[in-house]
C-alpha cells in the first residue's frame, strides 16, 4: 500500500515535470513569530494528484519547482510550532510566500519527529535489546561511569566497596564470564584494570551501549549474556574540557580532554588525561565489624576503612587526520594508564581486615583508528581499530601483622602482637606476583549498503593475550617451571541488514564464527639439565553462533522489537589446560557453554499531550545456558584427600534466566523529567540431579527512578539550574540457596532490602562554558550492600567544577 | 514385625493428630501446637547436608534438628531436617561438634565472612538452638577454614591447626641461573591454637616447624595438611595428624603417583604446644588427617587412629602411652572384613573398646549420584576384628564420605542411614550386643544426604 502510494506520487511527479507550460515555482521563507528563522521544518505541498515534500534550509527557505497551476495546500511542521496549513493558488511562474509560525516550546509533531531521531534512538530501534546511555549530562556531575550503568534497566552493578573496587556486571541476571565489556569494540581485558569503567571519566565517553542477550556482529566476542560497549568520543570539533571534583573520603577526580583540528589540512591532535584518587575511608558497621580484645572477646564497633585507597592515572593521545578526503578519522596514538589499589579485605568482610595487601596495574598500548564512509564507492564503509602493547599486574602481600577493624595491630592472648602464621594478609602465604601480558587486538568492520534497503556487514576481531607470571616470594626454580597459557581468538561475523516498508521493518541477521587457540607452555629441563626448554601444546577450536534482531513499527509510535541469538562462551585457558597448582589437569575436549537468548519488547512513544511527553518500553527476556563447565562429582574429595588431578568437563546442567523489564520516561515542558525503571527476573539452574533450583546470591528485583528539574535563568539571565533526585531499590535476596519450608537460622544469610537516595544539582553559567555541580549520595546514610557483608559507602558529598571551551 | 504393626497404627494416629492440630492452630488465636519434644535424657541432633551443584556435595547448607533419644529410637518419629531444621551459619558445610552429653553444639564456621568464628548453641529440641556465651574467633591463628576438634577432656578445650609451607631452594649464589639451582626441602610450619570452650577464650597458640627426615625431605615430601588434634591419656601430649604431599625436586611441580610413606603423626607437649616430634608407623601408610569427622580417639590409655589412602587398605593404628606408634598392634580393616582397599571415612569407638566404622572398599558401587557406596561395620579394638552391620540396609547411594558425627549414649551409637536424595532411618547400634534397631524416619531432599548425629 505504501509502495503504491509512492509509486503514484512518483508517476505524478514525472508527469508534472513533463508538462512544460502552465507551471510555476513556489519560493517561501518561514520564520517564527519571534523573528527566529525556522530551520529544518518539513514542508509539503498537496494538490489534485500532486504531492511534493521538502525541508526548510538554514535561512528558513524552501522551494518547489514546476508546480502546475492550480490550488494547493501547504503544510509546515516544525519542532517548535504547531503545524500550519495554508492554501495557495499557483497562477504565475513564480510565487513567493512569507510564512510566520507561532513559536511554541512544545513539540507538536508526530511522524516528522521520526525524521529527527537521535543516534541513541536509532541504535535502540534496530531490534536489539539495547540501551544507549548518554554520558553528556553525567559527565558534568559527580557520577562514576559504573553508577551511570547501574541506573540502566536490566543492568546490576555489584561493587565490592568504594571507588576502584572490584565490580561485577550483571545483565538480566547473567554475570561474570557471561558478560563481555568493550571499549570501541576492543575487549576491555586488553586494557587491563587501570583503563576500565572504574577509571575512565564519563567525559571521555560519548555513550555506552548495553546489549542484553543478543549482541550485534560488530561486537563479536564469546559472550553468553550480553555486552557493554563503551564508545569514546569521535568528534572532530576543536574543544577543550576540564573538570575537577572533590568530595567525601578525600576523593579527588580530575580530567582534561582536548581536541584541536587545523581546518585547512584536517590535521588533528587529541588528548585526554585523568586522575582519580580516593581514601575510601568510609564508615562500616554491623556483621563482622568488631574490635578484638587481647582475650579474644569481640565488641561490635563502627569502623572506618583504613586501608582502601585507590589511585588511577591515565591518558590517551592521538594524532592524525580527520574529515579529509581519504579518511573520516585516521589517528594513531598511545594509551597509558596505571592504578594502585589497597585491598582492605577479600571476597567477604571478615573479622580481620587486611593491611598491606595491594595491587598495581599498568598498561602501555599503541592504538590505531581508521574510519571512512563511502570509501571508493558510495555505501562502502570501513572501520579499523587496533591496539598493541603491554600490560602488567603486581599483587603484593607480604605483611604478616594482624589488624583489627579498630585499625590497630591485634594483640595475642599472651600480650604480643599477632602475626599470621601464613605470613601474609590473605591466607595462603606471602606473594609478590608480577603478571605481564602482551596484548594485541584489531577489529575490522566493512559495511556495504547495496541501497537504502540492503546492507551487508563483515566484521573480524582478533585478540591475543600472551601471559608470563612470576612470584618474587618464590624461588626462581618454582617460577621457571610454572606453566602458562596464552589465548588467541579470531571471531568473524557476517551481518545482513534489511530495511523495508519505509523504515518500518528493520531486520538484522548475523552469523558468528569463533576460532580460539590456546597455547600452553610447559617449561622443562633439557635432557642433560643444562637448559630450560619450553614444551608447547596447542588446542584449536572453532564454533559457530547466529542470531537476528528485528523491529517493526506497528504505528509510528508503537514499535515491536525482537531478537534472538545462539551465543557461546569458549572454555577459558584453565578450563582447557588446567592449573597444576590447583590440581586441575587439561581437558582438550571441553566444549563451550551455549546459551539460547531471546528478547521481545515493545516501545511506545513518544506520546505527547500538550506539554506532557512520555515513552514506555518493556522487554521480556529469556536466557537458557546449557552444557555448563564444571568439575565432576568427586572432584572436591579428590582434591581434599590426595594429589590426584581433576579436570573441567561439560555437564548436563543449565541456567535459565527469565524476566521482564520496563522503563518509563516522562517529561513536562522540557524542564521536568522523570525516569522510572524496574527489572524482575527468575534465575534458576537445572542441577545435576535434574532438579530446578533457584540460584542464590542474585538480586532479582530492582527499581531505579530519577527526577530532574530544570530552572532557566536562575539568579542570572541565560543560566540554568538542574536539580536531580535518584532512588535505587534492591529487593532482599539470600546468599544461600533456598531451603525447606520451615527452617530456622536463615536471617544470617540475607542481604536486606535496600533503598538508596541521591540528590544532586548542577548550575550552568550564562556563557555555558562553566558548570558547577554538587551531589549528595546515599543521603540517609543507609547500609548498602551489593554483596553479602561488603558494605558500600554511606552518605557522601561531592563538588565538581567543569570548564568547557568549544572555540578558540 | 512387631515394629511394623506399631508403625502403621501410630502413623495413623499421628496423622489424625496432625490434621487436628493443623485445624486448631488455624482457628485458634496463635496458640502454638506443641511441636517441641519433651525434655530429653540425651538430645540426638540429626544433621543433614543439602545439595549444591552436585548430588551429595553438601554445599547447599548444613541443617540440624534435635530429637530426644527415645524419639530417635522410635520408628514412628518423622524427622524432616531439610524442611524444619536450623541452618548452621557457615558458608560451606559447617564443622560441628557436640558436648559429651549432647546438650551443647559447638560450631566453627567454615569459610566466608564468619569463617573461623566459634559459636556455642544450647540444644533445646527441634530447630531451637540458642546461642550461648560470647563469640570468639580462631581465624587469626588458623585461618577462616580451620581444621578443628574438641578434645576429649570433659568439653573443656578445642584445638585447631593450620600448616603453611615454603619450598627452600639453594640458588648456588647465581640468582639468575636456574640450571644450577637445587631444591633443599620444604619448610612446613604448623600453627596450633587451643581454645577454652567454657569461657570462649584463647588458651594458647604456637607455631612449630615439623621437619621430616633428610631423605624424605630431599625426595620432596612435606606435610601439606594437618588436622585432628588429639590429647593422649596422660593429658601431656597433643597428637596432630597429617597428610604428606610431594614435589618433583627438579622442577618443584606437584608430584603424583609417588610412593606412599608410613603414616605420620606430629607429637607436641601439652599444654605448652612445644617440642614437636614426628612419629612414623611401619604398619600403616598414607594420611592420618581424616576428612570431616574425628579420626583419632583415646581409649584405655592409648590413642587409636584410622588412616586413609593406605595402599593396603585402611588400618586402625595405635599410639601407645610412650607417645610412639605401637607397631605390634596390627589392625587391618582389609584383613578383618576380608575385603580389599578398604577406606575408613569416619569412625567412633565407645568407652568399651567397640567401634562403629563407616567405610568404603574396592567393591563399593558408584551410586546414581556418582558417589562411592559406603557401609557400616562394628569393630572391636581389642580383638582387632570387625563385622559388617548387615542389618543396616545397603544401597549404592549410601554415601558416607562426608559423615561427621556419631552420638553415643549408653554404649549405643545413633547412625543416620539414608541413600542420597532418598528417605531413610536412624539406626541405633548396641555396640555391646551388636543389635541394630531401626529408629526414626529421616525425610530427605533431592540430592541431599545425612552426615550423622551429635
Amino acid at each position: 500500500m505504501f509502495a503504491t502510494k509512492t509509486y503514484t506520487s512518483f508517476l505524478l511527479l514525472i508527469l508534472s515535470f513533463s508538462v512544460f507550460s502552465q507551471n510555476g515555482d513556489i519560493y517561501g521563507k518561514v520564520k517564527f513569530d519571534n523573528n527566529d528563522i525556522v530551520l529544518g521544518a518539513y514542508v509539503s505541498i498537496k494538490g489534485d494528484r500532486f504531492l511534493k515534500e521538502t525541508a526548510t534550509g538554514i535561512d528558513g527557505e524552501f522551494l518547489f519547482k514546476s508546480v502546475p497551476y492550480g490550488n494547493y495546500t501547504i503544510e509546515i511542521h516544525s519542532l517548535n510550532a504547531k503545524q500550519k496549513i495554508i492554501q495557495v493558488l499557483v497562477d504565475s511562474n513564480k510565487k513567493s510566500l512569507k510564512i510566520t509560525l507561532p513559536y511554541n516550546n512544545l513539540q507538536d509533531l508526530d511522524q516528522v519527529l521520526v525524521k529527527t531521531k537521535t543516534e541513541k534512538r536509532k541504535t535502540e530501534e534496530k531490534g536489539f535489546a539495547v540501551n544507549v546511555i548518554e554520558t553528556k549530562e553525567a559527565s558534568l556531575r559527580n557520577i562514576q561511569t559504573n553508577e551511570l550503568l547501574n541506573t540502566t534497566v536490566g543492568v546490576k552493578i555489584r561493587q565490592n566497596g568504594g571507588l576502584g573496587s572490584h565490580v561485577q556486571y550483571s545483565l538480566n541476571g547473567l554475570s561474570g564470564n557471561s558478560i563481555r565489556i568493550f571499549i570501541d569494540g576492543i575487549p576491555i581485558s586488553m586494557y587491563g584494570s587501570s583503563f576500565s569503567l572504574n577509571s575512565i571519566p564519563p567525559s571521555m565517553i560519548k555513550n555506552i551501549e548495553v546489549y542484553k542477550g543478543v549482541i550485534p556482529g560488530h561486537l563479536a566476542d564469546d559472550a553468553l549474556g550480553g555486552a557493554i560497549n563503551i564508545v569514546l568520543h569521535k568528534g572532530t570539533k576543536t574543544n577543550l574540557n576540564a573538570s575537577v571534583s572533590y568530595g567525601s573520603f578525600n576523593t579527588i577526580q580530575t580530567n582534561l580532554n582536548g581536541l584541536y583540528r587545523f581546518d585547512d589540512s584536517g590535521f588533528t591532535v587529541k588528548a585526554s588525561i585523568f586522575n582519580n584518587y580516593s581514601d575510601n575511608d568510609y564508615k562500616v558497621w554491623g556483621g563482622q565489624i568488631k574490635d578484638i580484645a587481647q582475650d579474644g572477646s569481640q565488641t561490635p564497633i563502627t569502623a572506618r576503612r583504613f586501608y582502601d585507597a585507590y589511585r588511577s592515572t591515565g591518558g590517551m593521545a592521538q594524532i592524525g587526520f580527520t574529515d579529509v578526503t581519504w579518511a573520516d578519522q585516521f589517528l594513531v596514538g598511545f594509551t597509558a594508564s596505571e592504578d594502585y589499589k589497597e585491598i582492605q579485605h577479600g571476597a567477604f568482610v571478615t573479622l580481620h581486615p587486611y593491611y598491606g595487601r595491594f595491587s598495581e596495574t599498568e598498561a602501555k598500548l599503541a592504538n590505531l583508528t581508521y574510519q571512512k564512509k563511502d570509501l571508493f564507492i558510495e555505501g562502502f564503509d570501513v572501520n579499523v581499530t587496533g591496539l598493541y602493547g603491554k600490560r602488567s599486574t603486581v599483587v603484593n602481600d607480604t605483611v604478616a601483622a594482624a589488624y583489627t577493624w579498630a585499625g590497630e595491630k591485634q594483640i595475642r592472648f599472651d600480650g604480643e602482637a599477632l602475626n599470621y602464621t601464613w605470613g601474609s594478609q590473605q591466607e595462603g602465604g606471602p606473594t609478590l606476583t608480577t603478571t605481564n601480558r602482551n596484548v594485541a587486538s584489531i577489529r575490522t568492520g566493512l559495511a556495504y549498503a547495496i541501497n537504502e534497503h540492503h546492507k551487508i556487514l563483515l566484521n573480524h576481531i582478533y585478540s591475543g593475550l600472551d601471559r608470563d607470571d612470576s612470584d618474587e616470594m618464590q624461588s626462581l626454580l618454582e617460577n621457571t617451571f610454572k606453566q602458562t597459557s596464552d589465548l588467541y581468538k579470531n571471531i568473524y561475523s557476517l551481518s545482513y541488514e534489511l530495511n523495508l516498508l519505509e523504515d518500518k521493518l528493520k531486520l538484522n541477521l548475523f552469523g558468528k564464527h569463533y576460532r580460539q587457540k590456546v597455547k600452553n607452555t610447559k617449561p622443562v629441563f633439557n635432557s642433560d639439565g643444562t637448559e630450560v626448554i619450553d614444551e608447547i601444546f596447542e588446542s584449536d577450536k572453532d564454533y559457530n553462533g547466529y542470531g537476528f534482531a528485528a523491529s517493526y513499527g506497528i504505528l509510528p509510535n508503537i514499535m515491536l522489537l525482537t531478537s534472538a541469538e545462539k551465543a557461546i562462551r569458549l572454555p577459558s585457558e584453565t578450563e582447557v589446560f588446567g592449573d597444576v597448582a590447583g590440581n586441575v589437569e587439561a581437558n582438550l575436549n571441553v566444549k563451550p557453554e551455549i546459551s539460547k537468548n531471546y528478547n521481545i519488547g515493545f516501545r511506545f512513544g513518544k506520546f505527547k499531550i500538550n506539554k506532557h511527553a512520555f515513552t514506555l518500553s518493556t522487554t521480556l527476556f529469556s536466557r537458557n545456558i546449557e552444557d555448563l563447565i564444571g568439575f565432576g562429582a568427586n572432584a572436591d574429595r579428590i582434591v581434599e584427600s590426595s594429589d590426584e588431578l581433576v579436570q573441567y568437563e561439560n555437564f548436563d546442567e543449565g541456567t535459565t534466566s527469565q524476566g521482564i523489564e520496563a522503563e518509563i520516561n516522562y517529561s513536562y515542558n522540557n524542564n521536568l523529567g522523570i525516569n522510572f525503571n524496574f527489572s524482575r527476573l527468575t534465575l534458576e539452574s537445572r542441577n545435576r540431579a535434574g532438579n530446578i533450583v533457584d540460584i542464590p546470591n542474585t538480586p532479582l528485583f530492582t527499581i531505579n527512578s530519577g527526577l530532574r528539574y530544570s530552572i532557566k535563568n536562575f539568579l542570572q539571565e541565560k543560566s540554568r539550574l538542574n536539580l536531580f533526585y535518584n532512588t535505587y531499590f534492591t529487593d532482599e535476596f539470600s546468599y544461600i540457596m533456598s531451603q525447606g519450608t520451615n527452617v530456622g537460622g536463615l536471617d544470617a544469610f540475607l542481604v536486606p532490602t535496600q533503598f538508596i537516595q541521591d540528590f544532586g544539582l548542577s548550575y550552568t553559567f550564562p556563557k555555558e562554558n562553566f558548570v558547577i555541580s554538587f551531589d549528595a549520595k546515599n543521603i540517609f546514610n543507609e547500609a548498602a550492600y551489593d554483596n553479602r557483608s561488603v558494605q558500600k559507602p554511606g552518605r557522601a558529598f561531592y563538588l565538581k567544577l567543569n570548564y568547557i571551551i568549544n572555540k578558540f | 514385625m512387631k515394629h511394623t504393626f506399631l508403625n502403621f497404627k501410630t502413623i495413623t494416629l499421628f496423622t489424625a493428630i496432625g490434621l487436628m492440630t493443623a485445624c486448631t492452630s488455624d482457628d485458634s488465636d496463635g496458640i502454638e501446637a506443641p511441636t517441641q519434644p519433651e525434655q530429653s535424657e540425651r538430645w540426638i541432633t540429626v544433621t543433614g547436608a543439602r545439595m549444591g551443584t552436585n548430588p551429595a556435595d553438601g554445599n547447599g547448607g548444613t541443617l540440624i534438628y534435635a530429637i530426644s533419644n527415645e524419639d530417635a529410637k522410635n520408628p514412628e518419629t518423622v524427622v524432616d531436617v531439610f524442611n524444619n531444621g536450623f541452618v548452621a551459619p557457615s558458608n560451606r558445610t559447617a564443622r560441628l561438634q557436640a558436648s559429651e552429653d549432647g546438650n551443647t553444639i559447638f560450631n566453627i564456621s567454615y569459610a566466608g565472612d564468619t569463617g573461623g568464628n566459634y559459636t556455642k548453641y544450647t540444644v533445646e529440641g527441634g530447630k531451637d538452638f540458642m546461642p550461648t556465651g560470647s563469640e570468639i574467633s580462631i581465624a587469626e591463628y588458623v585461618g577462616t577454614a580451620p581444621r578443628w576438634i574438641k578434645l576429649f577432656d570433659g568439653d573443656q578445650t578445642g584445638s585447631a591447626v593450620y600448616v603453611s609451607t615454603e619450598h627452600q631452594v639453594d640458588d648456588n649464589d647465581t640468582p639468575d641461573d636456574v640450571t644450577d639451582d637445587t631444591y633443599l626441602r620444604t619448610e612446613a610450619k604448623v600453627g596450633v591454637v587451643t581454645l577454652d570452650l567454657v569461657n570462649s577464650s584463647i588458651k594458647n597458640f604456637k607455631e612449630v616447624s615439623v621437619p621430616l627426615n633428610a631423605e624424605e625431605e630431599a625426595a620432596g615430601y612435606y606435610f601439606s595438611r594437618v588436622d585432628m588434634p588429639t590429647l593422649n591419656a596422660a593429658g601431656d601430649k597433643l597428637y596432630i595428624s597429617g597428610r604428606l604431599s610431594k614435589v618433583d625436586p627438579t622442577t618443584l611441580e606437584s608430584d603424583s603417583g609417588y610412593e606412599i610413606l608410613g603414616s605420620k603423626t606430629i607429637v607436641l607437649d601439652y599444654p605448652t604446644l612445644a617440642n614437636p616430634k614426628v612419629i612414623t608407623s611401619t604398619v600403616g601408610h598414607g594420611n592420618t588427617n581424616g576428612y570431616r569427622s574425628i579420626n583419632s580417639f583415646e581409649y584405655n590409655g592409648s590413642v587409636y587412629q584410622a588412616n586413609q589412602g593406605d595402599p593396603n587398605g585402611s588400618h586402625i593404628l595405635k599410639i601407645g602411652a610412650n607417645n610412639e606408634y605401637d607397631d605390634s598392634y596390627v589392625f587391618s580393616l582389609d584383613a578383618a572384613l576380608g575385603l580389599e582397599d578398604t577406606y575408613i571415612v569416619a569412625w567412633r569407638p565407645t568407652s568399651h573398646g567397640k567401634a562403629i566404622i563407616a567405610y568404603e572398599h574396592a567393591g563399593s558401587a558408584t551410586g546414581s549420584a556418582g558417589k562411592t557406596q559406603g557401609f557400616f561395620a562394628l569393630a572391636d579394638l581389642n580383638s582387632k576384628t570387625a563385622t559388617k552391620l548387615d542389618a543396616i540396609p545397603s544401597s549404592d547411594d549410601l554415601y558416607l564420605y562426608q559423615y561427621q558425627g556419631f552420638a553415643i549414649y549408653e554404649n549405643e551409637v545413633y547412625l543416620t542411614v539414608a541413600p542420597v536424595g532418598q528417605d531413610g532411618n536412624i539406626y541405633v547400634v548396641d555396640t555391646e550386643t551388636g543389635d541394630v534397631t531401626q529408629g526414626a524416619q529421616l525425610i530427605n531432599a533431592t540430592g541431599s544426604h545425612f552426615i550423622g548425629t551429635f
